[in-house]
């Protein structure tokens, strides 16, 4: 890290001194908006292009010192173009997913950086002629935003020169219409639009698969002498370093959930691994800098080379929560069978987590509902007297998962997403098509996360095992002591947590319920349509329902008290004992990954002491590189320690950049919700 | 046949080269004043008590067909990432003949090592030495009364092992935990590599640096950590071992 980044660095992210030019909006008067649209009696395609407008318009141009790439957000709030009343009658007459917004996708930046904003802008006017009314609508919400973005793009410029900086004016002059003609253009129009969409009202807004697309840029530069490999990897950094200017305005559950992912390497279709000096920069550039944004993903399977695990494995000890991995073997033919056209499913990304999505062309909701596995066994297990085999009581599980899997069915029904013309120029097709994206794309398909599979598992193996095989505890003690919270029944519990067979111990006894049980979650969405005509997709993330699903659930046949915490993701149980990362790794392998691959990864968690030889290093990226060869389709990996996290809860002020992994992404340990504290800590209880 | 064994690790990645499970046998014949695996001291199983009051059991007996089946399991999976079985304790020695038993049932298909603190008679020493792929092995001091003192047994036997090592015909590395003022001398680290100067098949060094966790399960055994040397510093570290073109690593 060069002094200019590191001065940077020490402005944005420690003095954080941009925040106090950030003003309200309704110190601006956006608050208004809504209610003068109302009385306008405006369409949400009018008013979602007039309040891009409103607030790109509210926008000054800041500059920071020493920046080179820039664009920093000053409004601190989003105005809406619903009024209460308004948004209240939608979602009394809809199903509404979060916050009803497009979200959660990786826009097409590609298009954009190669062609430019004024042939994207002439491509939307061009088709004006002929449109209907509401397509000319939606064409012109778009063609104003442009325009907005456009007008911000000038005075920024202006403010450059009137700073001296010539360089940046000259680079925002170019690309202010034109197609991005080198690195740091590139760069630039790149901050810039991720910039707009998130002032859009658009979030979870990735990054996609950021080192094949400036990769070309980069390359030209380079041939051309126009740049070194050092000053491209400084822009790179203040690039990255960009992605946390903002990213406390943006919206998520906790501070630091915003999604801003980004996806190195991977197989191509011709089958060529796809990584390239970006990639390496991407990573040195994460561990050099040392923040929580932009979040890296690597893009891995069996033939990945073992040196690209150990570069991960360097951010991964130095405590980032990433890289995540995901394995091309598994996830690129899972999304082959979900319909995905071949070349499609070769660009996947991840989303703001997990989710495996495809960028550019699709609208999925990956994360539109949770199903718990365990909820299914608490539901049954009444009814488990009633059954003479495991097979009877296996049949009911089945029956639970398949009856609320048909509810969501129900539940999703006529939903509706905000317009989002930015979302919209940003797309494949949805101009060409004069379409908003929020109406659907080539793609419309939704993802159910599966939460509590190993306490599903670790549940039915018990009850399998100890009621059925080897009878030694009768149908009616499990439910009596299960519904008692074991109280009376404490060498009973003592049994269960310590000697039944468990998922993460290599015991194909549970293993094999664990392969059966996904098997019958990923079925019982096999064969549903949503209105929009896209599939389902199951999968083993858990996002914030791990929390959710935990407090104040009841006790569970794995020995599990009530209020007890179920492991995040696809995760073993926390009070599994005498566990090894290896088995853990050979177990969370084993089931049909391909079946339920919407995303969801095995989370490990390592004292940092593992890395006091720098050896282990090389046998962690074994370790992930091992999952992968054997069929495991997602992990993450966490390094922490302890005491330090004890500390950092009663000394916040201390850890300030204390990096966790939460569920899907990093954040600052301090800025976390306590029940997220704990639940970190509680982890490494049982600490691999 | 049968032995003890009180734990079996997977992904130990402190006990030789790439993913290993590191196996540990129960019983020791030395008594190390900063031992950090104090129940493997005993010969039998026994029963640990946490501060909760839960009691576990520590030790089980197990056949050699049955943890050399368990082994085998990884098999792949070492061969993939160059790595193996590590038997340790415990002095895995004072059970040579379980040792032996196992090793031959699953070798050449797994890469092997032995931790050993090399207190052992010639005879066994250089059996076992002779069916491993690897051997680590501790040196606590060079000094013939410190050692006595610390560890409670005599080394002549142990440093006559480790001379006859130096000539044999297994890689091995030499480990020296350091403990402060016992044996983080520049005088004990000269002798040792004046020992392994002109060994033959010698790796590294690795010097282990000693840490406090040491003492942390003894309350387990109802046993008090008392060591006879200031554990609250930090042991000094030498190189002695470059000049006489000896690698080394401090851990």
């Amino acid at each position: 890290m060069n002094e200019r980044i590191q001065n940077l660095k020490q402005y944005i992210v420690v003095e954080k001194r941009h925040h106090a030019l950030r003003r309200s909006g309704a110190s601006l008067g956006l608050n208004e908006l809504a209610e003068d649209f109302r009385s306008a009696g405006m369409s949400a395609q009018e008013r979602a292009g007039k309040t891009i407008v409103a607030t790109l318009n509210a926008e000054i141009p800041v500059i920071l010192p020493n920046e080179k790439i820039v664009f920093t957000r000053t409004l601190k709030d989003i105005p809406e173009y619903f009024t209460q009343a308004e948004w209240d009658e939608i979602k009394a007459n809809h199903f509404i997913c979060e916050k009803g917004e497009v979200f959660n996708l990786s826009a097409d930046y590609e298009r954009i950086l190669n062609e430019g904003l004024d042939a994207r802008k002439a491509t939307a006017t061009k088709l004006l002629d002929g449109a209907t009314d509401e397509e000319k609508i939606f064409l012109n919400s778009v063609i104003v935003s442009v325009e907005a973005l456009q007008d911000l793009i000038d005075r920024y410029a202006l403010e450059a020169e009137k700073l001296g900086e010539q360089d940046i004016a000259q680079v925002l002059r170019a690309i202010r219409g034109g197609k991005a003609t080198s690195f740091r253009e590139a760069l630039q129009l790149l901050r810039i639009m991720h910039f707009s969409i998130w002032i859009a009202g658009n979030y979870h807004n990735t990054l996609g698969r950021l080192d094949q697309y400036l990769y070309p840029f980069y390359s030209a530069d380079i041939d051309n002498g126009k740049i070194s490999k050092e000053e491209a990897f400084d822009l790179l950094e203040e690039f990255f370093l960009a992605c946390n200017k903002d990213s406390d305005l943006y919206i998520g559950m906790q501070q630091g959930d915003n999604g801003q992912s980004v996806v190195l390497g991977g197989r191509s279709l011709s089958g060529e691994y796809m990584f390239n000096e970006i990639s390496e920069m991407a990573l040195q550039a994460s561990y050099e800098l040392a923040l929580i944004d932009p979040k890296i993903n690597i893009r891995v399977d069996s033939k990945t080379p073992l040196e690209i695990f150990e570069k991960g494995s360097e951010l991964t000890k130095i405590g980032l929560g990433f890289p995540q991995y995901s394995n091309d073997d598994i996830v690129i033919p899972s999304l082959i069978e979900k319909g995905y056209a071949p070349e499609d499913a070769h660009e996947y990304v991840v989303a703001a987590c997990w989710e495996f999505i495809i960028p550019k062309y699709a609208l999925d909701i990956p994360n539109i509902d949770a199903l718990s596995l365990s909820d299914c066994i608490t539901a049954t297990l009444p009814d488990l007297p009633t059954c003479a085999t495991f097979e009877d009581y296996y049949a009911l599980v089945e029956k639970e998962i398949q009856m609320r899997a048909n509810a969501m069915l129900e539940r999703h029904k006529n939903i509706y997403i905000k317009p989002a013309p930015l979302m919209s120029l940003m797309s494949d097709c949805a101009v060409e098509r004069k379409r908003d994206i929020s109406y659907g794309m080539k793609y419309n398909n939704y993802g159910i996360h599966g939460t509590g599979v190993a306490t599903a598992t670790d549940s039915l193996s018990a009850i399998k095992k100890y009621c059925f095989d080897e009878k030694i505890v009768s149908t009616q003690e499990m439910v009596n002591a299960v519904e008692a919270n074991f109280e009376g029944y404490e060498n009973l519990q003592k049994m269960l947590r310590t000697q039944a067979p468990k998922m993460g111990t290599d015991d194909d006894y549970a293993d094999s319920l664990a392969t059966r049980l996904l098997d019958s979650f990923g079925n019982a969405f096999k064969d549903f349509k949503n209105e929009r005509g896209g599939c389902y997709r199951a999968g083993t993330g858990t996002a914030m329902y791990y929390v959710f699903h935990g407090k104040g659930y009841p006790a569970t046949p794995d020995g599990r008290n009530k209020d007890e915490v179920i492991p995040a993701n696809y995760s073993p149980s926390l009070f599994l004992e005498n566990k090894g990362p290896m088995a853990v790794v050979k177990s969370f392998a084993k089931p049909n990954l391909k079946n339920v691959a919407n995303g969801g990864p095995l989370t490990l968690e390592f004292d940092s002491s593992v890395f006091r030889n720098e050896e282990s290093v090389r046998k962690l990226a074994m370790l992930v590189r091992t999952f992968i060869v054997l069929g495991g389709h997602q992990l993450q990996l966490n390094t922490v320690n302890r005491a330090k996290l004890l500390d950092a809860k009663a000394n916040p002020e201390n850890y300030r950049s204390l990096i966790v992994r939460v569920w899907g992404w990093s954040g600052y340990f301090v800025e976390l919700d306590e029940c997220y504290q704990d639940h970190v800590i509680a982890r490494t209880d049982f600490i691999l | 046949m049968q032995g003890t064994i009180f734990s079996i690790e997977d992904f130990a990645v402190n006990d030789g080269p790439g993913i290993r499970t590191t196996v540990f046998l129960k019983g020791c014949p030395l008594c190390c004043q900063w031992c950090h695996n104090p129940e493997g001291i005993s010969f039998k199983p026994q029963i640990l008590i946490k501060k909760n009051g839960e009691e576990s059991v520590c030790g089980k007996t197990i056949t050699s067909d049955e943890l050399a089946e368990k082994l085998l399991r990884d098999e792949k999976i070492f061969q993939l990432n160059e790595g193996g079985v590590t038997f340790t304790g415990g002095e895995p020695l004072s059970q040579a003949d379980f040792l032996l038993d196992v090793l031959s049932k699953i070798r050449p298909r797994i890469h092997t090592a032995v931790e050993t603190s090399g207190f052992a008679t010639s005879t066994i020493f250089r059996k076992v030495v002779e069916n491993v792929d690897l051997v680590l092995i501790d040196n606590k001091s060079t000094d013939a009364q410190i050692h006595k003192k610390y560890t409670g047994v005599d080394n002549t036997q142990i440093l006559e092992n480790l001379q006859w090592l130096c000539n044999a015909n297994t890689p091995f590395i030499v480990r020296v935990p350091l403990i402060p003022t016992v044996n983080d001398s520049l005088e004990n680290l000269e002798k040792l590599s004046d020992i392994l100067k002109d060994a033959k098949n010698l790796i590294r060094v690795e010097l282990l640096r000693y840490h406090k966790t040491a003492g942390a399960k003894y309350y387990m055994l109802g046993k008090e950590y008392k060591p006879d040397f200031d554990t609250s510093l930090a042991p000094k570290t030498f190189d002695t071992f470059t000049k006489n073109k000896i690698k080394h690593i401090i851990l």
